[in-house]
C-alpha cells in the first residue's frame, strides 16, 4: 500500500519535472513562459487519441503527442517570437489559455466496443487506457518516466556544454550582444521554444495515459506558474534545479503529513525567504561554479 | 567646498574605488579625468549617497555627508547631472524642471516658479519648448534639459557628469560655456568629462583617476594636454600595474523585467 | 441593434470595474517594472475579510467595504515588503515567483480560516433594474461604473496636481533620476503598492457585492482580468488601463451574448493574442515600445 502511495509520488515527480525542465530552457533564454502547460495538454490529448481512438502502441503515442506539442511550440513561435519580457510571458499565457477553452469546447467521439471514448469537452477524457490494457505495472511505468527524463536531463546536460547551449545562455544575458556576434537570435529562440514545447509534451503524454483520464480544467496557468517556479526554487544554474525544485514541493512537503492542510502557508514562506537569499535559487550559476570547482578539486586529490 | 578622504566603493566584488582623495575648491571648476571604467561614475553616485561606500569620509562645507541619503545630499546643496542625462521622457520640459525642485515643492512654491522663469532666461531653448515631452527633445537640449532640473535644486555644487557625451561640437561648445557662466555666477562646479581638451580649457583644477585611485592632482598647464589625453583617454599612467579596466558592465544578474 | 448597444452598456459598467483592476496593476508595475502575481489574491482577502465582519457584526454596507479596502491594503504591504522591497534590484523574475508562492499561501490561508470556500456576500444595493427606453440598467452596475468613475478623476488629480503624484510618475519614468532629484523612491513604490491595493479593494468590493459571492478563487480571477485589461490598453499607461479595462468588458459582453458563454474568455484571450502580435503597446503604449525598440537599436 505505502508502495503505490510513493509509486505513485515519484511518477508525479518525474512527470511534472517534464514541464519544470521545459520553462526552465526558456528561463535560460531569458524568456519567462507562463504557458507551458499548453504543451503539455496538446501532447495529454494529442497521444491519448493516438491510442485510446486510433489503436497506436503507447510508445508511438507517446511519441506523437511530443511532435504535436513540438508543432504547436512553432505555432506560437513565430508570431511571438520577437516579443520580449512581460509581452512575451503574456503573450504564451494567452495562447496557453486559449487552448485550454479550445479543449473545454472540443468534442470528437468514436464508438468503440459499443462506448464513445474521446474527448468531450469539459468532461474531458476518459479511458486512455493502454497501459493497462498491455499490462504494464505502476512501478514499470514509472521506470518508463524516469528512463525518459534520464534522457532527457542527459540531453539537458550534454546541451550545456555545447555551443548551442553557450548560445541560449548568451541570448539569455542579452540578445542585443548576441545578434552583434552575428548570431540569428529569432532562430535560436524559436528553437529553444520548439525544444521546450516538445519536453513538457513528452511529460503531457505520460501524465495522460497514467492518470487515464485528463480534462481541460487540470491546464490551468496554475499548473505553469508552478513549473516556472521550480526552476527558480532549485536553481537556474543547472538542469537539477528545476527537478530539486518539483522534489521539494512534491515529494518533500507532499509526504510530511504534519503539516498537510498547511503546506503552502509552510511552502510559500520558506520559498520567499529563499528567494531573498538567493534570487536565482539554490543552485544557481555561482553556487554551480562553485560545485563544478570542488569537483574537479576532489578528482584532482584522487589522481 | 567638497572633501573627499579614502574613499571605498565596490559593487558585489568587483572594487570600482579604491581610496580616492579628492578636495573641490569653493567658487572654482574642478575637473575629474579618466579612461572608461576608471570609476568617475561610481565617485559621482557614492558622494550623491547612492552607493555606499566601504571606507573612507565625504565632508561637504565641513559636514560630514557619508553614508547620507540622496534626498539628504540634495538638501545639503549637490545636484548632480548624470551621466545620459537621464531626463523623465513622458513629462513636458516644465514638470521635468519642477521635478528638479521636487525637495523644495512642499513650502515653497512661488519660489520654484520664480526660478523655472529664471531657469528659461538662462536657457531660451527650452522655454520654446516648455510643453514638448522631455523625450522628444535633441541630445543637446535634453543635456541643457538635465543642467536646468539639476539648477532647480538650487544647488552651491554642481556635479556634471560627462555632459559633453555623443553631442555635436558645436553642441559640446555651447554646453561649455554655459558651465562657465554658472560658474561665473557662483555655482560650483565639479565635472567628470572624457572630453580633456574642453575641460582643460575651464578647469580651475583638476584630477586623473585610474582604475579607482587619484593618479594626478594640480593646474591645467602642469601636466602636457598630450599626456592627460594618453592617461584620460587610454589609461595609459605611469603607476600601473594591472591590465587596462574591464570597459564591460557585467550586470548578469537579471533577467528580462517580467 | 439594441442587442448590441445594451450589450456594450453592459459590457462598459462591467469593464469599469476591470479598468479598477488594471489601474492597480499599471500602478504597482509602473514603479518596480514587476509583475505583482499576488495582486488579486491580496484583494481577495481583503474581501474575505469584509465577509467576515458582516458574518460577526452584521455589518452595513460601508462598514463591510471599508473592510474589504483596509484588509486589502494590509495584504498589499505584507507582499510589498517580501516579495518585492526585501528582494534586490534586478532580480524582477524573483520578485515575480514569490509573489506567486505568496498567492498560494493567501489562497491556503483564507481555506484554512473559512473552510467552506464559498460564502454569501451581501449585496450593495437591492433595487430594482432601471429601464431607460429599450435599454435597462442593473443598478449596482451604475454604481461599480460611478464609483470607478470617481476612483479614476481621483487619480488624475493625485497623478497630475500633486507633489506625490509627480513623484511617482518620476519613478515610474526613471527611478534613478528620481532618487537624484532627492525624491524617496523606495518610500514613493510603498505608497503606489499602497493605493494600488486600496483600488483593488474597491474594484473587489464592486464586484463580489454585485455578484452575491466570495471564493478564494476570486484571487485568480482578478490578477489575470487585471492583467489581461492592462496589456490591452497598453503596459504602463494609466489611459490604456481605463479602455483596456473597458474593451475586455464589452468584448466578453458581446461574445457572451452572440456566441455563448463558455466565449466569454476565450475571445478575450484571442484578442489580447492579436493585439500583443500585432500591436504590443495595446490601446494607448505603442509610443513607449517603439522609444524602447529606438533604444535598442541606437546602443
Ligand atoms: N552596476 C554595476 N555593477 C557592477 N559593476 C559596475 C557597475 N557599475 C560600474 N561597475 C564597474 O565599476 C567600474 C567603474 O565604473 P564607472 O561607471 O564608475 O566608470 P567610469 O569612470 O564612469 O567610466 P565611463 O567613462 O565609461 O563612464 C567599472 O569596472 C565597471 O565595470
Ligand atoms: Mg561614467
Amino acid at each position: 500500500m505505502d508502495d503505490i502511495y510513493l509509486i505513485t509520488i515519484l511518477s508525479n515527480i518525474g512527470m511534472i519535472s517534464f514541464i519544470a525542465l521545459s520553462a526552465y530552457l526558456l528561463l535560460v533564454v531569458g524568456e519567462i513562459s507562463f504557458g507551458q502547460q499548453a504543451f503539455f495538454a496538446v501532447s495529454a490529448y494529442g497521444s491519448g487519441i493516438a491510442t485510446a481512438m486510433w489503436g497506436w502502441p503507447i510508445w508511438l503515442g507517446l511519441l506523437w503527442g511530443a511532435l504535436v506539442a513540438g508543432a504547436a511550440a512553432l505555432v506560437v513561435a513565430i508570431p511571438t517570437v520577437r516579443l520580449r519580457g512581460l509581452y512575451f510571458s503574456v503573450a504564451t499565457l494567452a495562447f496557453a489559455e486559449m487552448v485550454r477553452l479550445i479543449f473545454e469546447i472540443f468534442t470528437y467521439q468514436v464508438e468503440i466496443d459499443g462506448e464513445l471514448v474521446g474527448p468531450d469537452g469539459s468532461d474531458g477524457f476518459r479511458d486512455i487506457r493502454a497501459i493497462y490494457d498491455s499490462n504494464v505495472s505502476a512501478f514499470e511505468y514509472m521506470l518508463i518516466i524516469y528512463g525518459l527524463l534520464a534522457v532527457v536531463l542527459i540531453g539537458f546536460l550534454i546541451l550545456e556544454r555545447s555551443r548551442l547551449g553557450a548560445i541560449f545562455r548568451m541570448i539569455g544575458e542579452d540578445p542585443m550582444l548576441t545578434e552583434m556576434q552575428g548570431l540569428n537570435v529569432t532562430k535560436y529562440k524559436i528553437l529553444a521554444v520548439v525544444m521546450a514545447g516538445i519536453v513538457a509534451g513528452i511529460g503531457g503524454a505520460l501524465y495522460a495515459h497514467l492518470a487515464t483520464y485528463v480534462e481541460p480544467k487540470i491546464f490551468n496557468v496554475m499548473l505553469g506558474v508552478h513549473a516556472l517556479a521550480y526552476g527558480l526554487i532549485g536553481g537556474l544554474g543547472t538542469a537539477f534545479g528545476p527537478l530539486i525544485g518539483v522534489a521539494i514541493d512534491i515529494g518533500l512537503l507532499e509526504s510530511i503529513r504534519a503539516i498537510s492542510g498547511y503546506r503552502m502557508i509552510v511552502f510559500g514562506g520558506l520559498v520567499a525567504v529563499l528567494l531573498i537569499v538567493r534570487p536565482r535559487g539554490l543552485l544557481d550559476e555561482a553556487a554551480m561554479h562553485w560545485l563544478r570547482g570542488r569537483w574537479r578539486g576532489l578528482i584532482r586529490a584522487e589522481n | 567646498m567638497l572633501e573627499i578622504d579614502g574613499i571605498a566603493a565596490a559593487y558585489g566584488n568587483i572594487e570600482a574605488l579604491r581610496g580616492v582623495d579628492l578636495l573641490v575648491e569653493e567658487g572654482g571648476i574642478t575637473c575629474l579625468l579618466g579612461p572608461n571604467g576608471a570609476g568617475k561614475t561610481t565617485l559621482m553616485m557614492t558622494i550623491a549617497g547612492i552607493l555606499k561606500p566601504r571606507r573612507g569620509t565625504i565632508s561637504f562645507l565641513d559636514r560630514n555627508i557619508t553614508g547620507m541619503t540622496p534626498s539628504g545630499v540634495v538638501r545639503r546643496g549637490i545636484a548632480l547631472v548624470p551621466e545620459n542625462r537621464l531626463v523623465f521622457p513622458d513629462m513636458n520640459v516644465h514638470e521635468n524642471l519642477v521635478a528638479g525642485a521636487y525637495l523644495r515643492l512642499g513650502k515653497r512654491k512661488s519660489q520654484v516658479q520664480q526660478d523655472i522663469d529664471h531657469v528659461f532666461e538662462r536657457f531660451p531653448r527650452l522655454q520654446e519648448r516648455s510643453k514638448q515631452m522631455a523625450g522628444t527633445l535633441s541630445g543637446g537640449e535634453q543635456q541643457m534639459l538635465a543642467v536646468a532640473r539639476a539648477l532647480m535644486a538650487r544647488p552651491k555644487l554642481l556635479m556634471m557628469d560627462e555632459p559633453s557625451l555623443g553631442l555635436a561640437p558645436l553642441v559640446v561648445e555651447e554646453i561649455f560655456r554655459i558651465i562657465s557662466d554658472l560658474n561665473a555666477d557662483g555655482t560650483t562646479i565639479f565635472l567628470v568629462e572624457q572630453n580633456a581638451h574642453m575641460a582643460l580649457q575651464v578647469a580651475d583644477h583638476f584630477f586623473l583617476l585610474e582604475q579607482g585611485q587619484v593618479t594626478f592632482s594640480g593646474k591645467p598647464g602642469q601636466l602636457s594636454e598630450h599626456e592627460v589625453i594618453q592617461r584620460a583617454y587610454l589609461g595609459k599612467g605611469p603607476q600601473r600595474n594591472q591590465p587596462a579596466a574591464d570597459q564591460g558592465r557585467p550586470d548578469r544578474t537579471t533577467l528580462p523585467s517580467g | 441593434m439594441v442587442d448590441f448597444i445594451q450589450n456594450c452598456l453592459d459590457g462598459i459598467m462591467l469593464g469599469s470595474s476591470y479598468a479598477l483592476l488594471a489601474i492597480g496593476f499599471t500602478l504597482i508595475f509602473g514603479v518596480m517594472r514587476r509583475l505583482n502575481l499576488s495582486y488579486g489574491p491580496s484583494i481577495m482577502v481583503g474581501a474575505f475579510v469584509g465577509t467576515l465582519v458582516y458574518l460577526e457584526f452584521k455589518a452595513n454596507a460601508v462598514a463591510i467595504a471599508a473592510a474589504t479596502v483596509v484588509g486589502a491594503v494590509i495584504v498589499g504591504i505584507y507582499v510589498e515588503r517580501l516579495c518585492f522591497r526585501a528582494i534586490r534590484r534586478g532580480a524582477a523574475v524573483a520578485s515575480m515567483v514569490s509573489s506567486f508562492v505568496i498567492w498560494m499561501q493567501l489562497e491556503e490561508i483564507v481555506t484554512v480560516v473559512f473552510p467552506d470556500r464559498t460564502y454569501f456576500f451581501p449585496p450593495m444595493v437591492t433595487a430594482d433594474p432601471i429601464d431607460l427606453g429599450p435599454f435597462f440598467f442593473k443598478v449596482e452596475n451604475i454604481v461599480m461604473f460611478a464609483v470607478a468613475a470617481v476612483m479614476t478623476v481621483l487619480l488624475h488629480w493625485l497623478l497630475q496636481y500633486t507633489r506625490f503624484g509627480l513623484a511617482l510618475r518620476a519613478v515610474s519614468e526613471n527611478p534613478r533620476a528620481a532618487l537624484f532629484m532627492g525624491i524617496n523612491v523606495g518610500a514613493v513604490m510603498f505608497l503606489a503598492f499602497v493605493i494600488a491595493s486600496a483600488f483593488g479593494g474597491v474594484a473587489a468590493y464592486l464586484i463580489v457585492s454585485a455578484d452575491g459571492q466570495i471564493t478564494p478563487l476570486f484571487g485568480l480571477w482578478a490578477t489575470f482580468k487585471g492583467l489581461i485589461a492592462m496589456m490591452l490598453g497598453g503596459m504602463g499607461s494609466i489611459p490604456g488601463a481605463i479602455l483596456g479595462g473597458l474593451l475586455l468588458g464589452v468584448v466578453e459582453a458581446q461574445s457572451i451574448w452572440y456566441l455563448g458563454t463558455e466565449y466569454r474568455d476565450l475571445s478575450a484571450y484571442f484578442l489580447l493574442f492579436l493585439f500583443l502580435v500585432f500591436r504590443p503597446g495595446g490601446l494607448m503604449g505603442q509610443l513607449a515600445v517603439e522609444r524602447e525598440l529606438a533604444a535598442t537599436r541606437r546602443v
